[in-house]
């Protein structure tokens, strides 16, 4: 067929649910069984990878989904960090409790930062959200409660049934677990009534308020659920290396985690997972590279952005 | 099994034994920052490691076998430094070499214990390392008690009376701040100003008029080189004239490259930088031979550091970790380049090295 | 030190930080006014301004010394040459996307600015450079207030360099095409403008005003640093922001505006040096929620 690429035709393989079903068991088959031959240095890799696809599905949801541009997404991850190790290093809370205050926190955060500021048109708007970023990172580093500019360390590994987490398998499977459960909140959340009506927000903000959605709630459910997946997130890396610190947290962050979400292809939920992998796997792979990898990075995006907007992953054809 | 199964089973046990690194290599971890705002001494650090491993490797090695190098980024970054140090566990190095931002250092002593591999600290020395300290890290670099002797006795010796101290909060610099107020006060002179300032800001305008505000005898700059370079010159340049001091964070000779004119005069609490090592000649040539480039402060100190931990494992008999950690415990007068090192019960330097430099016509120099 | 002094001193130390700050803000404001757009790349230009500037300085050295002569030919050179920059970048990056969605523009000046920063970065190494100059230290002695000729110098040189901008933008025909195109661009297509050569010709007194202060930083701070264009950037988005985005006496009043708010906001107790950017960042998202049009700017009807 003319003007169909390898990708086209994988993707209308891939159209009937069942041979979808198919591939998603075997790849999380694959990916459950990689620590087996894997080596640490893999595994580690792969850890960060799928941690990443977890901070790529929430910021999705809110660029890719709502189209709300945020500039300071790592705020949210920040939170949920910052409140896990607070309470355990300092106040010796048992890290599965801290997770459900860490949430709350950052589901406040994104109240916060969403609240004001969803009134505003694009552009500010991406810049009031990097000015957020900012000065959480530069709280974070400010407060003695958070460590100053050394952050927090020592934070305890948790423990599961007896089981302490501590070596690179464990948080494999652990973030593979919270990627794959980050997929499907995103997929069920597409095809909502919420979901739809973040793409009308997206498309014709106007439009859809005549149409009776409040655009303002909306937005603000995507930020919230956005700043959840963030603080998931955030939770599991601070009990994973034991130690943050604001550097962690910094605009250039931000972006890498948008990066991720526009490379793939923004909105669609394998697109961001991909993004997220070449994120991490890219820098591994040309090692070499170095201090050009963030160079290298801008180039592509640009490139992304001039040649091929929607991403790597194809476009689906729009159903009418 | 087919000859075709049995190759391909050869070839993989061979990529795999290749990945693994030939067994009879001695792995030893590097870390160092080697990105940020502390790359050039990071990578003054990991070149002096990387000769003196050369040097070892060329009279025989150690044990009768090669040492390898891995290195590990931590960027003077505490988590950086933690993502490094757990890459280089799972390398299954048996030593570690390194640590200059002791920010980024600390949290690392724990993963390095944990896992029991001795870790030869060669320029981080904040105190905050001693207690944090499980028993396998040791430190070459006279440690922040030291410093602040050196610091206060300078100060008294120049007749000062009011004090203004700044810090960056960060793990080092917040350290040496704090015991050298501690310190100054407790001897009943003051502090009229303790002020942190961000890493990276440029404009230090406002503070800078602050510290004028109180008209301090002395300025000490506890922090690293790139930001304590622009803080002496605002100084400078918005009048103030009297003592401005730094810590061994800031000895190297970009302060001054950065400073410019302003810097002249400025004193520096180090350890003694390779000039003024009698013993570094032949280290200093072979650096320059090899680098292009002369060495920067930290890079005796690591090249001593590597030599440290490959006689331990000689003197242990075998890479087993336990055993190198006791015989790093037991040196005793261990001829560094940079002087004889022993170790006191907590694992830090039994004679401090601590010098005063000052800096004259763009270069340090031995305060007489 | 007298509250007098201080109140003066800080008075010249938000001066001279305004001046660095309403050069950069009033490249944003032009460009936000004719095309809607915010750069985000813009504070990359003026950190490249200064490495560039750098660069010329240590070439010319040799023959015209490192004070004054040569920091002018090493500073007009670099505002040539990142004005010309700034004009590749947007037939490259910006002309290409101005009918695609709004978000695909603002993520390509993001991407954009990452290769700037990250190019720079490549070449340093990361590592600061010293920007050293044969200036002195001399200065006005009034007491205990302390203003160095450089001070004073790079602060005349700003202003000479924003009342030029305002002439050509009120007295000349370029000038008068600018401020229609950011009134109404189809209309000035009607009327025969050529709106592309007026947009790249704002893109490129915009792009070397920021040179300009590139340049002067370095000076001043005698360092250059890969990352120096971010904070400056927001910084000089906010003090648009403050006079009113869109207008250029505004970005000139707020850029001084936030200098002196800066200089002043560190004098209030528990607000020390190290929250001087959460008090720009806080003033920024007050600004934006309450009067996102500023000191002078008008308001305008919501064209999304």
């Amino acid at each position: 067929m003319a003007g169909s690429s390898p990708l086209t035709s994988v993707s209308d393989w891939l159209r009937p649910q069942q041979n979808r079903m198919i591939v998603l068991m075997g790849l999380a088959g694959v990916a459950m069984l990689i620590p087996l031959v894997a080596n640490n240095y893999v595994l580690e890799v792969l850890t960060n990878a799928w941690f990443y696809a977890i901070l790529c599905l929430g910021l999705n949801i809110v660029v890719g989904y709502a189209g709300l541009l945020d500039l300071g997404y790592a705020a949210f991850f920040a939170v949920g960090a910052y409140t896990t190790g607070i309470l355990t290093s300092k106040f010796g809370v048992n890290f599965w409790l801290t997770i459900p205050v860490a949430v709350s926190c950052s589901m406040l955060a994104g109240l916060i930062i969403g609240g004001p500021t969803l009134r505003l048109r694009s552009d500010y708007l991406a810049i009031v959200t990097l000015g957020f970023g900012e000065i959480v990172r530069i709280i974070a580093r400010n407060l003695e409660i958070t460590g100053g500019a050394s952050g927090l360390i020592g934070i305890d590994r948790p423990s599961i049934f007896g089981l302490e987490l501590s070596r690179g398998i464990h948080f494999y499977y652990v973030f593979l677990l919270l990627a794959i459960l980050a997929c499907f909140i995103s997929y069920r959340l597409q095809n909502s009534r919420l979901g739809r009506a973040w793409q009308y927000v997206r498309e014709d903000e106007d439009a859809a308020e005549a149409m009776g959605i409040g655009r303002v709630a909306v937005k603000l459910y995507a930020y919230v659920i956005g700043a959840m997946f963030g603080g998931v997130a955030g939770c599991f890396f601070a009990a994973k290396m034991t130690a943050i610190s604001p550097e962690t947290f910094t605009f250039s962050q931000s972006v890498l985690i948008l990066l991720g979400v526009v490379l793939g292809g923004m909105g669609k939920i394998p697109g961001v997972i991909i993004g997220a992998f070449a994120l991490v796997l890219f820098p591994e792979v040309f090692r070499g590279l170095g201090s050009m990898r963030m160079l290298i990075f801008g180039i592509v995006m640009l490139v992304i952005m001039l040649y091929r907007p929607e991403g790597i992953w194809p476009q689906k054809q729009r159903e009418v | 099994m087919t000859k075709i199964q049995a190759i391909a089973v050869g070839a993989l046990a061979g990529l795999l034994m290749l990945g693994q690194g030939w067994a009879a290599d001695v792995k030893i971890g590097i870390m160092v920052p080697t990105t940020g705002s502390e790359a050039t001494a990071g990578k003054d650090m990991e070149n002096a490691i990387k000769l003196a491993v050369d040097e070892i490797n060329k009279s025989g090695g150690v044990l009768g076998k090669n040492i390898i190098t891995i290195t590990g980024d931590d960027g003077c970054d505490p988590q950086m430094a933690t993502a490094a140090a757990s890459k280089l566990v799972s390398n299954d190095v048996v030593g570690v070499v390194g640590g200059y931002c002791s920010g980024a250092t600390l949290p690392t002593l724990k993963i390095y214990g944990d896992a029991g591999i001795p870790f030869v600290v060669a320029a981080a020395n904040s105190t905050k390392l001693i207690d944090a300290n499980p028993g396998t890290a040791f430190q070459i670099n006279s440690t922040g008690f030291d410093q602040v002797n050196s610091a206060v006795a300078l100060f008294k010796a120049k007749g000062v009376k009011k004090l203004a101290i700044v810090h960056q909060g960060d793990g080092y610099s917040e350290d040496l701040a704090r015991l050298t107020r501690d310190k100054w006060t407790g001897m009943g002179n003051q502090v009229v100003a303790y002020a942190v300032v961000n890493k990276g800001e440029q404009d230090q305008s406002s503070l800078v008029t602050q510290i004028k505000s109180k008209a301090p005898d002395a300025v000490f700059w506890t922090a690293y080189y790139s930001d304590g370079a622009l803080l002496i010159k605002q100084l400078r340049q918005a009048g103030y004239h009297k003592l401005i001091a730094v810590g061994d964070g800031s000895n190297s000779p970009k302060l001054l490259e950065i400073a410019g004119k302003a810097a002249e005069g400025v004193y520096c609490f180090s350890n003694p930088t390779a000039d003024y090592l009698p013993a570094a000649g032949d280290f200093v040539k072979n650096y320059k031979a090899r680098y292009h480039q002369a060495p920067d402060a930290y890079g005796p100190l690591a090249y001593d550091g590597m030599k440290l931990m490959a006689d331990a494992i000689s003197r242990a008999g075998s890479t087993d970790k336990a055993a190198i950690v006791k015989a790093l415990k037991e040196t005793k007068n261990f001829n560094g380049i940079t002087g004889a090192i022993s170790f006191t019960d907590k694992n830090t330097l039994a004679k401090s090295n601590f010098v005063v430099l000052v800096a004259r016509g763009g270069k340090w120099m031995l305060n007489k | 030190m007298s509250t007098s002094d201080i109140i003066l001193q800080q008075l010249a130390n938000g001066l001279i930080l305004g001046s660095f700050y309403a050069l950069v803000a009033l490249g944003y404001t032009m460009v936000y006014g004719i095309i809607k757009l915010l750069n985000f790349a813009h504070g990359d230009l003026y950190m490249v301004g200064g490495f560039v500037g750098f660069l010329v300085l240590s070439l010319v050295s040799g023959l015209m010394g490192s004070s004054w002569a040569g920091i002018l030919c090493s500073m007009v050179f670099s505002m040539l040459a990142v004005g010309l920059l700034g004009v590749i970048i947007q037939r490259i990056a910006y002309v290409p996307m101005l009918q695609a969605p709004r978000l695909s523009i603002l993520i390509t000046a993001l991407a954009v600015s990452m290769v700037l920063s990250n190019g720079v970065m490549a070449i340093t190494d990361g590592e600061y450079l010293a920007f050293n100059t044969d200036l002195g230290y001399e200065g006005l002695d009034l007491g205990n207030v302390f203003i160095s000729y450089t001070q004073l110098v790079l602060v005349v040189s700003a202003a000479l360099l924003m009342i030029i901008l305002y002439l050509f933008v009120h007295k000349t025909l370029y000038g008068k095409a600018m401020r229609a195109i950011a009134i109404d661009q189809d209309a000035c297509r009607l009327m025969g403008i050529n709106v592309n050569r007026i947009i790249a010709l704002t893109f490129f007194i915009g792009s070397s005003l920021a040179a300009a202060a590139g340049v002067m930083a370095g000076v001043y701070y005698g360092s250059l640093h890969f990352f120096m264009g971010f904070v400056i950037g927001l910084k000089a988005f906010t003090a648009a922001v403050i006079g009113g985005i869109g207008s250029i006496p505004g970005a000139m009043l707020g850029g001084l505006v936030l200098g002196l708010l800066e200089a002043f906001g560190t004098q209030i107790p528990f607000v020390g040096s190290e929250w001087k950017d959460v008090f720009s960042f806080g003033l920024l998202i007050l600004l934006l929620i309450f009067k996102p049009t500023g000191l002078l700017g008008k308001t305008e009807i919501e064209r999304m």
